[in-house]
């Protein structure tokens, strides 16, 4: 387990990093731009907590990299390559997914069918949500997942503090 | 709803989420989250322990969401670069 405190300032200090970013780049942004960039750059410095060791967060990091408006330099080159690669491997998934065999005992078969089908639609469901999930194999997916639903909680708690923080800024009564 | 248990499982594929992974899974979630509620039985079921954990991610999703509209009313009128930020820094490290 790592230690979560540290990992808590680890994405607070990215955050804000790329959040200083954001509102060097462009000044006066809508309400919806300035929405998008704190989300965006919220989800990027946790993921980038991860230092490369999950797949959900390279996944983040490489399809919004595109997205991200930084003032690097303006030819940065886009992330197509990852994100089409995970297409294709998606694609590839699709089509090897095992066909059904009908046994002869047909009750049984039936309802070992039906629960067959909903586990894999729960599961291709699950894919879904997590970043670069489709083209993870199904060995991963739990390990992922619960790393994923642990930063979730950490990056929400975080931003809840933010949130108190300054709102008692705004309002010191 | 599929029962976790070896003999029916004479097909194992490879590609499948196994038994195990699911007793994990679900073991490491009521860590995390009591609110979710599994079966009270041996018997658990894996297409549920997914559907619950599916449903839990997008609640996290929707948070975040909202979260990040909340601020970003809040912090329109807060200079990154000002004062305020460096004690909102200073009260979150501690």
């Amino acid at each position: 387990m790592r230690n979560q405190s540290s990992v808590k300032q680890e994405f607070l200090r990215k955050w804000i990093t790329g959040l200083r970013r954001y509102s060097c780049e462009k000044k006066n942004m809508s309400f919806f731009e300035r929405k998008k960039a704190i989300k965006l750059s919220a989800d990027l410095a946790m993921a980038s907590t991860r230092d490369k060791t999950t797949r959900w967060s390279q996944a983040l990091i490489a399809n919004n990299t595109d997205n991200v408006f930084i003032a690097s330099s303006s030819s940065s080159s886009p992330k197509k390559s990852s994100s089409s690669r995970s297409r294709n491997m998606t694609t590839l998934m699709r089509r090897s997914r095992p066909t059904r065999v009908k046994s002869a005992k047909k009750e049984m078969s039936s309802a070992r069918c039906i629960a067959k089908r909903l586990m894999e639609k729960r599961t291709r469901k699950l894919k879904n949500l997590l970043p670069g999930g489709e083209s993870m194999d199904e060995g991963c997916l739990v390990a992922e997942t619960l790393d994923y639903i642990q930063s979730l909680r950490d990056q929400i708690e975080v931003m809840r503090c933010l949130v108190t923080a300054s709102q008692l800024i705004i309002n010191p009564s | 709803m599929s029962n976790i248990s070896r003999s029916s499982r004479q097909r194992s594929e490879s590609t499948r989420i196994s038994d195990d992974q699911i007793v994990q899974l679900v073991s490491k979630l009521r860590q995390l989250v009591p609110e979710i509620r599994t079966r009270r039985s041996n018997k658990v079921s894996a297409s549920k322990v997914l559907q619950e954990t599916c449903n839990y991610i997008k609640n996290l999703h929707r948070e975040v969401d909202d979260l990040s509209e909340r601020l970003a009313q809040l912090l329109s009128t807060i200079d990154a670069d000002s004062a305020e930020a460096a004690i909102i820094r200073s009260l979150l490290s501690n």
